[in-house]
């Protein structure tokens, strides 16, 4: 039972390091607030709050992770549960408000829309750190001695859960990040766009299926259609990914500033 | 249906994505600086009146410590009536600088003659298209030693004066790439440590309209802009539409504005040149401005180029 219950300390660890290191360096490579990347809940903040926001987060997790390596306080292991919770809410929150937004969770790399698997993965982590609570040892002990099938088994599911793992292959392949690199032809996208459920929700509501109007910027494609009420049926469909996120908003056609109603995403 | 103003781009991509509208216009920097086009209809040493493209007269107070130039410095009362100027404005009404028919010659080397004053034969572009130029034998030197490759194919950057309907080169505006306009150099990889805002040197061109307020970007999708020519620049920028905002800052004066984007500038992304306006400026041009925005970022339409940082508006 010891075997179980102290498994997944060292994942945690290593992800906590991991994920403080990218943050620190993400805010010490001068990235302006209305920069090209538009990284992690720092976006929910004012502009000068950013960079200690994202410092502040870092120096957390460092914290929780040099407490789950030397000691067993039930309060650390607790503040480690906490932590995952929150982040889990605060990914749900940014999904919301800022559904152009990467996670950030490990830096630059995280800069895909925050999706299912993202959620998934801090709900995830919340539940290894509940495990890791009745743990009788501290995380050193169980980095000299570890079990590695459990260790395996959490690694293999939050490998799954990692969208970051997909944008690093990219990377490996085409030397560039995904704003800069070619996309696929606009025809590909809209097809991208016709299997989406987003798609099959607001089908019937469009005057005609070809759009009038299509562009790219930055990793999005955006597609505009009128619906039957001559509104302005925009969606915008990521780039990467063979399955990418769809957002959709409507704006009435005389609308220069604001959306007629809060934008609709729609959960694949 | 009509073909909706790229201008609704930003208003629907903001709806979609949830993040703020930008709106164009200079947002810091000081005082802002205004530019005033027109073509002159009187001038004397303290006033000039001119003629504005919708129409409008436009009477402004000529500073003392005023300069223009048209072909090269000249007195401001000197310049001719009729000359289409492009003024900078302190306080909206006092002239600080005119250039007067100043040309941004641009293009790719088709083919040239002459042995005194040589012809060019310039191509600037898919939408652009051809134009000739004269350079006058008393400006060659000074053209031929920044333009060592004087071939068809190699790129040509100059600044000209309109005189009796032809533009004449006068101020080589770069040091001409070694490399022939077709073989642009690949960018920088994205992650070998480079740093993450962008920065090169911002141009302006003659091709906008004369009231015209915006940008042309080199790296736009080629099927979006109908530009067989675009997406190829050494800078490393992101893609981006024609309609998007683009925040640009001059390094050299600590001015910035939002531009929008109204052009492909598929000749711009084929320069992999710096400025060295105020110091020197990472490779690759990000930008090619109206002359109306670049004056009022404190550009220098002589000089031709500022050192730039860009990100999205």
């Amino acid at each position: 039972m010891r075997d179980v219950l102290a498994s997944q300390l060292p994942v945690l660890i290593v992800l906590l390091c991991l994920g403080a290191a990218a943050k620190v360096a993400v805010s010490r490579s001068g990235r302006e607030p209305t920069a090209l990347a538009r990284l992690g809940p720092a976006v929910l903040v004012p502009a000068r709050f950013q960079a200690p926001a994202l410092l502040v987060c870092a120096a957390g997790e460092l914290a929780l992770a040099a407490g789950l390596l030397l000691s067993t306080h039930p309060a650390i292991r607790w503040a480690s549960v906490a932590f995952f919770s929150m982040s889990t809410y605060v990914l749900l929150e940014l999904r919301r408000r800022r559904p152009d937004a990467g996670c950030g969770c490990f830096g630059e790399v995280s800069s895909a829309p925050v999706d299912v698997r993202s959620i998934a993965r801090t709900m995830t982590l919340a539940g290894l750190a509940a495990l890791s609570v009745w743990a009788p040892v501290p995380g050193w002990v169980a980095f000299a001695q570890p079990s590695w099938g459990f260790l395996l088994a959490g690694l293999v599911v939050l490998a799954v859960l990692s969208p970051e793992i997909e944008e690093l292959v990219e990377r490996v392949r085409h030397r560039a990040p995904c704003e800069q690199r070619p996309g696929p032809a606009e025809g590909v996208m809209l097809a991208r766009l016709r299997a989406s459920g987003t798609w099959r929700a607001e089908r019937e509501r469009l005057a005609s299926p070809e759009p009038y109007d299509s562009w790219r910027e930055l990793c999005w494609r955006f597609f505009v259609f009128k619906n039957h009420e001559h509104d302005d049926v925009v969606f915008a469909v990521f780039m990467a990914g063979r399955r990418p996120a769809v957002r959709v908003a409507v704006v009435a056609a005389d609308n220069e500033s604001l959306p007629s109603y809060a934008p609709v995403s729609v959960w694949r | 249906m009509a073909y909706p103003s790229v201008d609704r781009r930003r208003t629907l991509a903001a709806a979609v994505l949830g993040r703020e509208q930008g709106f164009p216009g200079q947002t810091a920097g000081g005082a802002p600086l205004r530019a005033v086009t027109g073509q002159i209809r009187d001038i004397s040493p303290h006033l000039v009146l001119v003629e504005t493209p919708d129409g409008a007269d436009e009477r402004l107070v000529i500073a003392p410590w005023a300069k223009a130039w048209h072909g090269g410095d000249v007195a401001p009362a000197d310049l001719p009536l009729g000359a289409r100027v492009v003024m900078r404005t302190r306080e909206g009404r006092v002239v600080e600088h005119i250039w007067a028919e100043t040309l941004r010659i641009t293009g790719t080397i088709r083919s040239w003659e002459g042995r005194k004053d040589v012809r060019v034969e310039l191509d600037c572009g898919p939408h652009r298209g051809r134009r000739t130029i004269v350079i006058p034998y008393r400006a060659t030197g000074r053209l031929r030693v920044r333009h060592p490759q004087f071939e068809p194919g190699y790129l040509f950057d100059a600044i000209g004066v309109r005189k009796d309907g032809t533009a004449l080169a006068v101020l080589p505006a770069t040091s001409q790439p070694a490399y022939p306009a077709r073989s642009v150099p690949p960018p920088p990889p994205a992650y070998g440590g480079t740093t993450a805002r962008i920065s090169g040197t911002v141009t302006w061109s003659d091709a906008f309209d004369e009231d015209e307020w915006g940008a042309s970007y080199p790296m736009v999708e080629r099927s979006d802009a109908g530009c067989p020519d675009a997406g190829v620049s050494c800078a490393g920028l992101p893609y981006l539409a024609l309609g998007s905002l683009l925040q640009v800052h001059n390094v050299c004066t600590g001015r910035s504005a939002n531009v929008p984007i109204v052009a492909c500038g598929c000749v711009a992304g084929r320069f992999c040149d710096r400025c060295v306006e105020c110091d020197t400026s990472p490779r690759g041009r990000i930008a090619e401005l109206s002359p109306l925005t670049y004056v009022e970022l404190g550009g220098d339409l002589v000089k031709g180029c500022f050192n730039a940082q860009i990100g999205l508006g």
